[in-house]
């Protein structure tokens, strides 16, 4: 009977390739879609449970004065403060864009444990005055190795009279969990401020963030209570999350991300479900003769509902995995692609076995209906019917 | 004396067609030895494919008693029909009927894969049945490089690859050339002088149904006569 589904579904090969490719590309786009909101929620989900990020209550482009940090530390509970300030600039380009942060060194390597240093050394990156840490991704994208000399150009902070910004690569980091990308710059707070404060007259920089390392086995709440508190009389009210929170907030402000990739996910299956029901309903339509015949030679109901079934299934499938596989082959390219955007993307087993389960769903419910009427043809019927 | 192969006690059946009621067999009282060629004659709309239907387990009498080769048809339905079907009954069709993406070989096989039998085994009784007709050189052939003759060979060893003890054949020379018809009529004769086959053959007709041994004449929807085929050579009879 294996033959015989196989070779009813060559029989029109066109229309197969064109039902399995377009669920191969249906499979393929809800795999990869699917990946880009678990890798969304991967950073949300590992988050260190007693960071906590302290920004302007009016938003994240709001800055905080700069003696804040200093007052934060005084809040109970408060073992580490670390300044976050995002540089915004780019290399050589505004192409060759990637996260740069000034911060805390020696702060930033105490508050993120999950920095490993794979090349040169922390102690270099803190001593020295213009040394930075790149991700190993970022340093294998453009070719930087520990000594190199790394121009920015600043596109918010520009440089003295307008010239780069001058960093030495100190050190090379690798994260050993998705809170943190392999495609980031860390470099000091001081070599920032003082070139800010030279460049603007004496003026202070204030900072985006200021992350919080709350006391382990303290009360988080009480903790982020004490702070928003510290600062309800103003100049600038604060607002401060948990580490997760602030990622949330991060993603959404792009917009619902996750919702929107899965409205996207729940259009393809919808219409490849159809797409598949239309085709199986004119294979069973086209069919019905034969049915006929094999129901004469003694096919039972049962083994007629199983044809159209497997028919089904064996298509259905076929496009599936072709799907998932183009996923898997295709996701080092798209982790590369989508770094900037989404790093870290990754397929997780559960979205294969997602696609897996959808797949076979599609194939049963494509199948059902030519696949119970054909169990239910009367065999004269069947065979006064065209062939 | 030979036993009845098929007992027909009081049959009927009605059609409902556009509103419309159509008694098709009305009362049928009819007894078929084993062994012999019948040939079934009658003018459209006598019922002659309806008996034949039924009396393959294709349709189910409204009344009456119908015992198929020892088996009360009207007593047994879904898979125990099927599988009565599969292991009594031969059917040749006026069209042929044979599945159209499988080869020669392929569609002599099929009946085979509701039997135990292992695959290997089951190839090599289609090539056997296959020669049997004449068509081992067209094993790998499919339905449609196959002419019309040809297709209804494939059919008939298709029919008894399975070693049924009905063939049941409804206009099987109705799409051929007289040649080709002859051929396959022969055939017929061959399958039931030689492997006793009791065959059942519906046709308009009357130079087909002058091979047959015995002509049974049906009219709105009733037994007229039995005539028995005095030309018809018996197999001690051969020369």
């Amino acid at each position: 009977m294996i033959r015989l589904v196989w070779r009813n579904l060559l029989k029109h090969p066109l229309r197969a390739l064109l039902t399995v490719g377009s669920l191969c590309i249906a499979m393929f786009l809800l795999c990869t879609l699917r990946s880009v909101v678990t890798t969304l929620n991967a950073g949300v989900n590992s988050a260190q449970q007693n960071r906590l990020w302290v920004i302007s209550s009016v938003s994240l482009f709001v800055q905080l004065p700069p003696n804040y940090q200093e007052k934060i530390r005084q809040a109970p509970g408060v073992a580490e403060t670390c300044k976050w300030q995002w540089f915004g600039g780019f290399y050589q380009n505004e192409k060759n864009f990637f996260g740069q942060f000034a911060c805390d060194k020696p702060e930033l390597l105490k508050m993120w444990p999950e920095i490993e240093v794979i090349d040169g050394s922390a102690d270099a990156f803190v001593k020295n005055r213009i040394g930075c840490m790149l991700g190993e991704g970022l340093a294998k994208e453009f070719g930087f190795k520990v000594g190199d000399t790394l121009p920015l150009i600043g596109a918010l902070f520009p440089g003295p009279d307008g010239a780069a910004w001058e960093f030495t690569v100190e050190a090379i980091y690798r994260p050993s969990r998705p809170t943190l990308d392999n495609r980031t710059m860390f470099f000091g707070w001081d070599y920032f401020a003082e070139t800010f404060r030279a460049i603007n007259g004496g003026e202070e920089s204030d900072v985006g963030v200021v992350v919080v390392e709350a006391e382990k086995g303290r009360d988080i709440t009480e903790v982020i209570a004490a702070i928003d508190g510290m600062f309800e009389g103003g100049p600038q009210r604060v607002r401060t999350t948990t580490e997760a929170e602030f990622q949330r907030q991060f993603v959404t402000m792009i917009g619902n991300v996750p919702r929107l990739l899965s409205f996207i996910g729940g259009g393809v299956f919808i219409a490849i479900l159809l797409a598949c029901v239309n085709t199986m309903l004119m294979a069973g339509r086209e069919q019905t003769h034969d049915i006929g015949i094999l129901k004469a030679l003694g096919f039972t109901d049962s083994a007629m509902f199983r044809v159209l079934i497997v028919q089904s299934m064996v298509l259905c499938v076929l496009g599936g995995l072709s799907g998932i596989l183009l996923a898997l082959l295709s996701a080092p390219v798209l982790a590369q692609v989508l770094q900037m955007f989404f790093p870290g993307y990754t397929i997780l087993p559960q979205t294969l076995a997602l696609a897996g389960v959808i797949t076979v769903l599609i194939g049963l419910f494509a199948g059902i209906v030519p696949a119970w009427n054909a169990a239910r043809l009367r065999c004269v019927d069947a065979l006064r019917s065209q062939a | 004396m030979t036993q009845a192969m098929i007992k027909v006690r009081g049959l009927s059946k009605t059609y409902t067609r556009g509103g419309e009621t159509l008694r098709v067999l009305d009362g049928l009282n009819l007894e078929m030895e084993e062994g012999r060629f019948y040939a079934l004659m009658g003018p459209s709309g006598s019922g002659k494919t309806t008996l034949l239907n039924m009396i393959g387990g294709l349709d189910h009498p409204d009344s009456g008693e119908l015992i198929v080769a020892g088996e009360d048809l009207s007593a047994i339905d879904g898979g125990e029909l099927a599988q009565w079907r599969a292991d009594n009954v031969g059917f040749v069709f006026q069209g042929f009927n044979l599945i159209p993406v499988l080869t020669a070989r392929e569609n002599v096989e099929l009946p085979l894969s509701l039997s135990p039998i292992a695959r290997g085994a089951r190839r090599k009784h289609a090539e056997l049945a296959l020669a049997l007709v004449g068509l081992s050189d067209r094993a790998s052939h499919r339905p449609r490089q196959l002419s019309g003759g040809q297709e209804q060979r494939v059919a008939i060893a298709r029919a008894i690859v399975t070693d049924p003890k009905i063939l049941l054949a409804d206009e099987p020379t109705g799409d051929l050339d007289r040649a080709s018809g002859d051929a396959v009529l022969d055939l017929l004769v061959r399958l039931n002088r030689e492997f006793k086959k009791t065959i059942l053959m519906v046709t308009h007709d009357p130079h087909a149904a002058a091979r047959a041994q015995s002509i049974v004449h049906l009219d709105k929807g009733q037994l007229l006569r039995i005539e028995q085929n005095p030309a018809y050579v018996l197999p001690d009879q051969k020369p």
